[in-house]
C-alpha cells in the first residue's frame, strides 16, 4: 500500500515534469514505436521467403512477439535503470536515497519511472490479440489470468537479471558496458528456440533465460508440443528464482556502497 | 547506557580498499591482469557520546574522516568495525525504520527534486516520511514562517539562489520532526545574512524541539554560535573533546594586552616594569602604543598591576587569539611527527 502510494505521488510529479516538454514526450514515444515496428517488418520480411520457422508459422511468431512486447513494455517503465552508476554513484545521489525511509530500489525504480514505455504493452497486447483469432485459438477467461501471471514471471526474470548487473556499479568502479551486450542478447528470446543450436538454447533457457521472456511463455497458449511448451510452466519458477537473486546481489552491493567524495 | 544519549560512538572504524594505478602503459597494462590494492584508514577507531539536545561541532581538515563518520552515523556506510548506536538503532541495519528519526542536509547536494516545485517536493517527502497530513499542515506552517520561504514555495529548485536553496533544504530535513539533525557543511557557500540567519534558525530549533545537532563545518563561527561542544578530528582520530572555551585555553598559547599612554615610552622601560614575569613579551607599535604579549600561565591582573604604576595610560586593549588562529594552529602542529 504504501509503495502503491509512493508510485501515485512520483507518477504525478512525473507528469507535471514531462508536460512542460510536450514534444520530448511524443518523440520518445514515436521512436519507441518505430523501433518496435521494424523488429516486426522483419518478421513479416522473413516469412515472404518461407512458410515455417523451425515449424513455427507467421501467425505463431508474431504472437510469440506481441507477448514478449508486454513484459518487456512494463520492465521498461519501471526498470529504467541505464544512467544508475552515473548518477547515484559517481555523482553520489545514493546518499539521498539511503537517508529516507523507503526501500532504496523502490526509491530508485520510482525516480526514473518512464511510463510512455507502457504503449509498447498495449501494441503487445493488440497483436496478442489479433493474432489469437487468427490462429482460432478458444478464449477463456481463465487464458487471460495465466497470462497475467506469466506476463509478471517474465517482468521478474527481466527485473532480476537488471538488478543483478545494474548493481555490479556497487562492485565496479567502472562498470564495463555489459548492458549493451545483454540488450542484444534479450533479442534471441523472442524466436523459436529450436532454431538456435544447443549452446545458445541453454544460455537463453538458464543462465540469461530470455527464452522465459517470450518463447516459452507464449508457447503455452499456442500449445505447441516439445519443449517450447513444457518449459512455460518453469517460467514463474525461474522468475522467483532471478528475482531473489538480483535482489540479494543489489542489497548485498549496497552494503559495500563507499559514497562519493566528501 | 543510559537513555538520554542520542548518539553512541565506540571505537568505530572505516576502512576502504583502494586499487593503486601503476604508472604509465606498461603500469597500466599490469593493472589489466593483476591490481594491487591498498587500504586505508579513514576512521580510525573514534568513540563518543552525543547526549540528546547538544549541539556539536565536527570540525577538521578535508580529508580527516568528516564525512566517512556522518555517513556512517547516517546509515549511508557500513562501518568497518566498531559499535554504533543512533537513537538507539544500528544505523546500517535498520536503515529505514532509523532514518524516520533523523534528518540530513548534505551543503554540496540537493535534497529537493529539481524540476518540481519546491512545495511539492515536501509533499512528496511528507509521503515518503507518512506524516500526517494535520502535523504536516502544521509544522509546514511553522517552518516556512520562520525561514521565509512563503515566496519561494512555488518555484522549481533549480530556479533558486544558493542561500533560499539551503533554506528549503532545512524545512525538507525537518519537516518529519527527527529528533537529530545531520548537517555536512551547511553554510558553505552562502552569504553572510543568511549564514547568520541558519545559525538562528538552528538554535532555536535546538532550544524549542530539543533537536540533537551534529554538524560539520570549515566555517568557525558556526562553532561559536552554535556549539556548546567541538570534536576535532585529524586523520581519522579525534585530537579535541569538549567545549570551545576549553579548546581556547588548552591550545591557545596566550593573549596580547595592548596599551597606548599618554607619554612617549621606550621598550627597555617597559621591559623593567614587567621584569620578574615568566615568558612575557613587549613589542612597539609606534611611539605611545606598546604590546605586550603574555603567556597563559601569567594572570592578565598581575601583568597590569605591574604596567599601571606609569600612571598616564589612555586605552587598554586585551585581544583572545581568534579561533581560526588556534585551530591553524592545531592543524600544523598535529602535521609535525612526533
Amino acid at each position: 500500500m504504501f509503495v502503491m502510494g509512493l508510485f501515485w505521488e512520483y507518477m504525478k510529479n512525473y507528469a507535471k515534469t514531462r508536460l512542460t516538454y510536450r514534444a520530448d514526450f511524443w518523440i520518445e514515444v514515436l521512436s519507441d514505436l518505430l523501433f518496435q515496428g521494424l523488429n516486426l517488418i522483419f518478421i513479416l520480411v522473413v516469412f515472404q521467403h518461407t512458410d515455417s520457422l523451425g515449424g513455427w508459422s507467421q501467425a505463431e511468431v508474431v504472437f510469440v512477439y506481441g507477448y514478449f512486447m508486454i513484459p518487456y513494455g512494463i520492465f521498461n517503465t519501471f526498470f529504467n535503470l541505464w544512467s544508475f552508476s552515473e548518477r547515484y554513484i559517481v555523482k553520489g545521489e545514493m546518499d539521498r536515497v539511503l537517508t529516507r525511509p523507503a526501500h532504496n530500489l523502490v526509491q530508485i525504480v520510482l525516480e526514473n519511472m518512464d511510463p510512455p514505455s507502457l504503449i509498447g504493452s498495449f501494441i503487445g497486447m493488440i497483436i496478442v490479440g489479433i493474432s489469437w483469432s487468427q490462429l482460432g485459438m478458444p478464449f477463456e477467461l481463465l487464458d487471460l489470468l495465466i497470462m497475467t501471471a506469466l506476463v509478471l514471471s517474465s517482468v521478474m526474470i527481466y527485473a532480476g537479471l537488471y538488478i543483478a548487473l545494474t548493481a555490479v556499479a556497487f562492485y565496479s568502479d567502472s562498470p564495463t558496458g555489459i548492458l549493451p551486450l545483454m540488450y542484444n542478447i534479450q533479442n534471441y528470446g523472442r524466436y523459436p528456440v529450436g532454431i538456435f543450436n544447443k549452446t545458445i538454447r541453454f544460455i537463453l533457457t538458464w543462465v540469461l533465460p530470455f527464452a522465459f521472456v517470450g518463447v516459452y511463455p507464449a508457447s503455452y497458449f499456442l500449445e505447441r508440443p516439445g519443449i517450447e511448451g513444457s518449459m512455460a510452466i518453469l517460467t514463474p519458477v525461474v522468475g522467483l528464482v532471478f528475482l531473489f537473486i538480483g535482489l540479494a546481489i543489489w542489497n548485498h552491493g549496497v552494503s559495500r556502497y563507499r559514497g562519493a567524495g566528501s | 547506557m543510559s537513555a538520554n544519549i542520542a548518539i553512541d560512538v565506540d571505537r568505530l572504524k572505516k576502512q576502504f580498499r583502494v586499487q593503486k594505478n601503476r604508472e604509465g602503459l606498461a603500469g597500466a597494462m599490469k593493472d589489466l591482469f593483476k591490481r594491487e590494492y591498498t587500504d586505508v584508514t579513514a576512521v580510525k577507531e573514534i568513540s563518543f557520546q552525543i547526549p540528546q539536545g547538544e549541539i556539536c561541532g565536527y570540525i577538521g581538515e578535508n580529508g580527516a574522516g568528516k564525512s566517512t563518520t556522518i555517513k556512517m552515523l547516517t546509515g549511508i556506510l557500513v562501518p568497518t568495525s566498531g559499535g554504533l548506536r543512533v537513537n538507539g538503532h544500528i544505523p546500517h541495519k535498520e536503515r529505514e525504520a532509523f532514518v524516520k528519526g533523523i534528518g540530513v542536509v548534505f551543503g554540496q547536494r540537493s535534497q529537493l527534486w529539481w524540476d518540481i516545485g519546491v512545495i511539492e517536493s515536501f509533499q512528496l517527502l511528507r509521503k515518503v516520511y507518512k506524516v500526517p497530513e494535520a502535523e504536516y499542515r502544521k509544522r509546514l506552517t511553522e517552518l516556512v514562517e520562520r525561514l521565509k520561504l512563503a515566496d519561494l514555495l512555488h518555484r522549481p529548485v533549480r530556479k533558486l539562489s544558493l542561500g533560499q536553496r539551503m533554506r528549503c533544504e532545512l524545512v525538507a530535513a525537518l519537516l518529519h520532526n527527527p529528533s537529530i539533525l545531520f548537517l555536512d557543511e551547511p553554510t558553505i557557500g552562502l552569504d553572510i545574512l543568511v549564514k547568520t540567519e541558519i545559525r538562528e534558525f538552528l538554535k532555536e530549533m535546538n532550544q524549542e524541539h530539543g533537536t540533537t545537532i551534529l554538524l560539520t563545518t570549515h566555517d568557525l563561527q558556526d562553532i561559536e554560535a552554535l556549539c556548546s561542544r567541538v570534536i576535532m578530528l585529524d586523520d581519522g582520530r579525534i585530537i579535541y573533546d569538549g567545549n570551545l572555551t576549553d579548546l581556547k585555553t588548552k591550545w591557545s598559547k596566550g593573549r596580547e594586552i595592548q596599551f597606548q599612554f599618554g607619554t612617549q615610552v621606550k621598550l627597555p622601560q617597559l621591559e623593567q616594569l614587567t621584569a620578574g614575569l615568566e615568558g612575557v613579551q613587549w613589542k612597539l607599535v609606534n611611539e605611545v602604543t606598546a604590546v605586550l604579549w603574555l603567556p597563559m600561565a601569567v594572570n592578565v591582573s598581575d601583568a597590569m598591576a605591574r604596567v599601571v604604576v606609569v600612571g598616564d595610560i589612555r586605552d587598554i586593549k586585551i585581544f583572545e587569539t581568534n579561533t581560526d588562529e588556534i585551530v591553524r594552529e592545531i592543524y600544523q602542529t598535529e602535521k609535525t611527527p612526533t
